[in-house]
């Protein structure tokens, strides 16, 4: 474990400013906020609002699109398989800062599930915002010691014969899990596909239920 | 999955150098005036003072100064260079009007 680096290369995650830095900043900023309410280009509540937006917000959720187009074009999930960074861009979705994603597919044999051990390592340019329970200390510590159990919590029970793979995601590495395509949908179009494949699935604590 | 979202792709998932930083996909500000120049940038934007792409250009063109040739060492945070950005747009389209 000790090889498992959790800190992110990004340059902008911690502050090295002092106080006085911050004071001489945040009053330049105060002065384009007073200048811009007093003409009017700005409104508090507004800006109050947007805050809010863009902090909740859910983000890209590009992995349902990633996932229904493997379940229809199996040469597209071959090179998912085998290149997940690339495949994903192919479908033009980016955004990942130096992290590359591995995709791992559920079958009858196989169940895949994702977490972050030591913090919340989570593809944000195909999951969005990571739940909270993914980010919760119960979780990160007992899906890796009871897998089974944790995906009863989620409604998912799987058989006795059927191998549970946990992937422990990293600074580099994040996982997208291709759940099985539900019975029934042979009919659904690709569209109709993505629709039905939710968050939790792509994390691999549930299974897609068709429509 | 459909789920609702509010929030402008095109300025919540920038990519390159403009990208904001994140967390697992949570945007990470460390201070109230970080949040403060984004959401002032952010509001102009969506009234029409500037485009978002003129904003995005400048944006780069800032981080990219900081960067000089050490892009793991900028000389400057994130929202520093966004700042000055916006101090800069702001210079330009006040005079004009």
């Amino acid at each position: 474990m000790s090889t498992h680096n959790h800190d992110t290369p990004n340059p902008y995650h911690d502050s090295h400013r002092d106080e006085a830095q911050n004071k001489a900043l945040a009053e330049r900023v105060d002065k384009i906020e007073a200048l811009l309410l007093e003409k009017g280009l700005v409104a508090q509540d507004a800006l109050d609002k947007l805050a809010d937006i863009y902090e909740n917000d859910l983000g890209p959720m590009n992995g349902a699109k990633v996932v229904a187009r493997a379940w229809v074009d199996d040469e597209y999930k071959k090179r998912l398989l085998e290149d997940a960074t690339s495949a994903i861009a192919e479908l033009g979705f980016s955004g990942l800062q130096g992290e590359h994603m591995v995709a791992v597919e559920n079958t009858p044999e196989v169940h895949n599930v994702v977490v972050c051990t030591l913090c919340s390592c989570y593809p944000w340019p195909v999951l969005g915002l990571p739940p909270s329970w993914y980010k919760s200390f119960a979780y990160r510590s007992k899906v890796v010691i009871e897998p089974r159990e944790v995906l009863k919590e989620f409604g998912t029970t799987l058989p006795d014969d059927v191998e549970v793979r946990v992937w422990d995601s990293s600074a580099e590495i994040r996982y997208l899990v291709i759940p099985e395509r539900p019975e029934g949908t042979e009919n659904l179009s690709e569209t109709e596909l993505a629709d039905i494949v939710n968050r939790d699935s792509m994390i691999g604590v549930t299974k897609v239920a068709a429509p | 999955m459909k789920e609702e979202r509010i929030a402008k792709p095109e300025i919540a998932e920038m990519s390159g150098p403009a990208a904001i930083p994140r967390k697992s996909g949570e945007m990470v500000f460390h201070d109230d005036w970080e949040r403060k120049s984004f959401t002032i940038a952010v509001s102009l934007a969506e009234q029409g003072l500037f485009e978002w792409e003129e904003f995005q250009s400048e944006l780069i063109a800032s981080i990219k100064e900081a960067e000089g040739d050490d892009p793991h060492h900028p000389s400057r945070g994130y929202f520093e260079s966004w700042l000055i950005s916006l101090e800069k747009l702001l210079d330009k389209k006040l005079t004009e009007s």
